[in-house]
């Protein structure tokens, strides 16, 4: 119990920490959000309706005063709206967050089924040819911005071969070719992490007794040093996922998926500072509970943590 | 060794028998959703399918709810290709003798798309609210200084026998085309709220209706059938917003859009290569955009106006708009761009003359620092700005200016602290308002001059423009204009670089894609290609 009670604690405190830094970067960037806004048809607006917009949105008062009224409304679940068409910032994020659950889900599971057997692969047997050009393909995939696959795989499958779309989610397939970046991207550092687990594992005693009780060398990996080396796999898979959101603001622009990155992205070019604040706000909950979960779940598997939160 | 044998007792190891079904599998799935995108536009049986780069749609409380491109409204007067009032819902108006009451006639037999008739009753609740409402953002034009150019003379406005008649405090040469567009958008009545908000959706008296949208994503509009003009070929048409520009001509050549329009479809560096593709036909306009240097002229050398002229005798209009905007510009000359029809002074030359520009250089002195060229970062995304602003600092420094580029994402506050001798931007003017441009940014108490540090004080100017705001004779408000662009010429606080079109493109299995300077694309008349 202490421990889900500290580490809450501690989630609410890099929180807190988070959104001091968010508030005073935004609000320490040069420019004035009001004029931005009013100038977007092209029109230079006069003096008078900047000040009218400046005082609307609160933009006169203190930077401190400012951000004590906004951690108050959030307090209250209200994250303020949107500057840029007035509507509440907490409904259009979460309007969007089924879109990214569903690209990072869909990254997810790519990227393990990628990951899990490669890497079990390569502890088998690491000198094959096949292991080598394994690591050699990962590092290099590694290597390559996401946007470049992306690129790559939208002018093959979408431009030239046409069976699937260039993007967006309207039809079921859409999520193919951004899942794809994503997975491809997040499965090289994944399996690394993976084999490094397996190999620390591997050269532990009760593997050389699985051995000598007549084990192959693949069902000694798959029945004892995959489950050995579960919570370390799960915090990898929990970092991956982190990754996954980040990576996905990207992605989503790169493949016009509707989801809460490429709200971000939209939000800062229009000096958005709600939704800004909004976004990363909603970003370092999502870690955090990620993180959390992480740890939960690996506390679960792991016997000795388990012994000691006792 | 017994144990690595009974590795290979089932055949083959777990990973082929594992990869064969997840190939198979995969390839399964691909061909499954093969042929379900791609179409032309004829194949997907009249419709049409648009991509633009940002939202055309910005929701009941917004003062328009849809961009006037999407044509689900229609405003009383609209702009000609040279930016000239022409007639959309008004089909004739008349100013009095002293240039304080107009009178705008309606087109007879207009309906909403709801049924109810257009009325001059219904015109001038649309004016009321908008006066209301006013200073309120939007994505499209903010309703504060368009607005007051267009209403801020404005006394009563009443609907006299079936016409509007606009009442005003002072003369107003030019009511027609400050209400140009958005300002004189027109809906039902019914569409408001008791507060000015769109109590559902848009109800207007354009081709099309709005069915459904979706923020940031989609926009369905169908044929609305109590318009008054000529049908559309096309009973549906669909508008994606794709903001990333690699997306939106990725959507283009894979099929599933069917054109890309509105302000800057294709950025300079894809329209070559999509020009080059025979499927599709990209069709350049001029717009109201166009690129000026601004001078700091309130200290530093470009105080001197020889350092100015200099400046201007350096810059190679014609490359910069032919190789670094890949000829989606014309070389600048006058301040007034061509899209001002006969109010651009045609007889304003540029001479490119880099010898004596050095002349002068060395007449004056060379400074004692470098100048400083300043672009804004969100600009330099759209255009080309790092390259233009690169040969403009090689061509200073040959010309005896040694300069540096300075690109920030703030100009405003770059320019108010005064760190800056030259500004390239772009700006336009929405509604061939001349004196909008004249007034805001170059007038002596303009807060533009002032703030930014420009120092452009001439009562020469000032007079001119003024009298050219209330003057009533087109021909004496003509020679005004092209006068004060003479003496801008000479004055040079900011000058031309070069005009910009807009290329927007389609697949060649429509027709009739046509955009004036404003961006508006005329959805109504794109058909399939017989």
């Amino acid at each position: 119990m202490t421990f889900a009670v500290s580490r809450a604690l501690g989630a609410a405190f890099a929180l807190l920490v988070v959104s001091v830094l968010t508030f005073s970067l935004t609000s320490l960037a040069p420019g004035d959000p009001a004029e931005e806004l009013l100038r977007r048809g092209g029109i230079q607006p006069t003096q008078a309706s900047v000040a009218a917009l400046r005082a609307e949105l609160g933009l006169d008062r203190p930077a401190a005063v400012q951000y004590l009224g906004w951690l108050h409304g959030v307090l209250r679940g209200d994250f303020g709206r949107s500057y840029a068409d007035g509507t509440p910032v907490a409904a259009q994020i979460l309007s969007r967050v089924p879109a990214t659950l569903r690209l990072a889900g869909a990254g997810f599971l790519i990227a393990v089924a990628l990951a899990v057997p490669m890497a079990v692969r390569a502890q088998i047997r690491p000198h094959t040819a096949l292991g080598r050009i394994t690591r050699a393909l990962t590092s290099a995939i590694a290597a390559v911005p996401p946007y470049v696959v992306g690129i790559l795989l939208v002018s093959v499958l979408a431009v030239e071969l046409r069976i699937l779309p260039t993007g967006g989610d309207a039809t079921a397939d859409g999520v193919i070719l951004p899942g794809l970046t994503l997975g491809v991207a997040t499965a090289a550092p994944l399996m690394r992490l993976l084999r490094s687990e397996l190999a620390a594992v591997d050269g532990s005693p009760f593997m050389a007794l699985a051995r000598a009780k007549g084990l192959t060398v693949r069902r000694a990996i798959v029945l004892h040093a995959l489950p050995a080396a579960a919570p370390g796999a799960i915090s990898a898979a929990g970092v991956a996922l982190i990754e996954l959101v980040g990576g996905a603001v990207v992605v989503e622009t790169l493949f016009n998926w509707p989801g809460v990155g490429q709200l971000a992205v939209t939000a800062v070019r229009q000096r958005d500072i709600p939704m800004v604040q909004g976004y990363v706000l909603f970003a370092a909950m999502a870690t955090l509970l990620v993180l959390v979960l992480a740890d939960v779940c690996v506390a679960l598997v792991d016997p000795r943590l388990r012994d000691k939160s006792r | 060794m017994s144990s690595f044998a009974s590795a290979g007792r089932s055949g083959t190891p777990w990973w082929r028998r594992c990869a064969i079904p997840l190939v198979a599998g995969l390839i399964g799935l691909l061909s499954a959703c093969a042929g379900g995108s791609g179409d032309s536009a004829q194949a997907r049986s009249g419709q049409l399918t648009l991509a633009a780069p940002r939202d055309l749609f910005a929701g009941p409380d917004d003062p328009y709810f849809t961009h006037q491109a999407l044509q689900v409204w229609e405003p009383l007067v609209t702009l000609d290709a040279e930016l000239k009032p022409s007639p959309a819902l008004a089909t004739t108006w008349k100013r009095s003798a002293d240039g304080r009451v107009w009178t705008f006639q309606l087109r007879g037999g207009v309906r909403f798309s709801d049924g109810s008739p257009l009325t001059a009753e219904a015109v001038v609740v649309n004016i009321e609210r908008f006066r209301r409402i006013a200073p309120k953002q939007s994505p499209f034009f903010s309703l504060d200084a368009g607005m007051e150019s267009a209403y801020g003379r404005l006394k009563e406005v009443r609907a006299d026998g079936g016409a509007v008649v606009f009442e005003l405090a002072d003369p107003v040469a030019d009511l027609p085309a400050r209400l140009a567009n958005f300002f004189s958008m027109i809906q039902a009545p019914s569409a408001f709220d008791a507060a000015g908000r769109f109590a559902g959706k848009p109800v207007g008296t354009g081709p099309y209706m709005l069915v459904s949208s979706s923020k940031g994503q989609r926009v369905e509009l169908i044929a609305n059938p109590h318009y008054w003009g000529k049908r559309p070929a096309l009973g549906k048409v669909v508008v994606r917003t794709i903001p990333d520009a690699n997306a939106r001509v990725a959507a283009l050549r894979a099929g599933e859009v069917d054109a890309l329009i509105d302000k800057g479809a294709l950025l300079t560096g894809q329209v070559g290569a999509v020009a080059a593709d025979r499927r599709f036909r990209v069709t350049r306009t001029p717009s109201v955009l166009t690129h000026y240097l601004t001078f700091n002229s309130s200290r530093g050398p470009f105080a001197d106006p020889r350092l100015r002229e200099a400046v201007d005798l350096t810059i190679d209009r014609t490359m910069i708009a032919k190789r670094l905007l890949a000829g989606t510009a014309t070389p600048g000359a006058s301040f007034l761009s061509p899209v001002f029809g006969d109010l651009a002074d045609p007889n304003v030359r540029t001479p490119y003359d880099p010898e004596r520009a050095r002349r002068l250089v060395s007449e004056v002195g060379r400074p004692s620092r470098p100048i400083t060229i300043l672009i804004s970062s969100a600009e330099a995304g759209q255009f080309p700005y790092t390259d233009i602003a690169e040969v403009l600092r090689s061509a200073l420094d040959q010309a005896g200016l040694p300069a540096r580029v300075s690109a920030v994402e703030a100009t405003k506050t770059t320019m108010e602290s005064g760190d800056y001798d030259i500004f390239l931007s772009a700006y336009s003017v929405p509604n061939g308002d001349a004196d909008y441009l004249f007034r805001r940014f170059l007038r002596s108490d303009a807060e533009w001059n002032r703030q930014r540090g420009l120092g452009y004080d001439s009562e020469e100017f000032d007079r001119l423009i003024d009298r050219a705001a209330v003057s009533t004779d087109t021909t004496e408000r003509r020679d005004l204009y092209r006068k004060v662009q003479r003496l801008l010429a000479t004055d040079r606080p900011m000058i031309p670089v070069a005009y910009q079109d807009n290329p927007v493109v389609a697949s060649n299995a429509l027709t009739g894609l046509t955009q004036d300077a404003c961006y508006l694309v005329d959805l109504a008349k794109i058909a399939p290609a017989s």
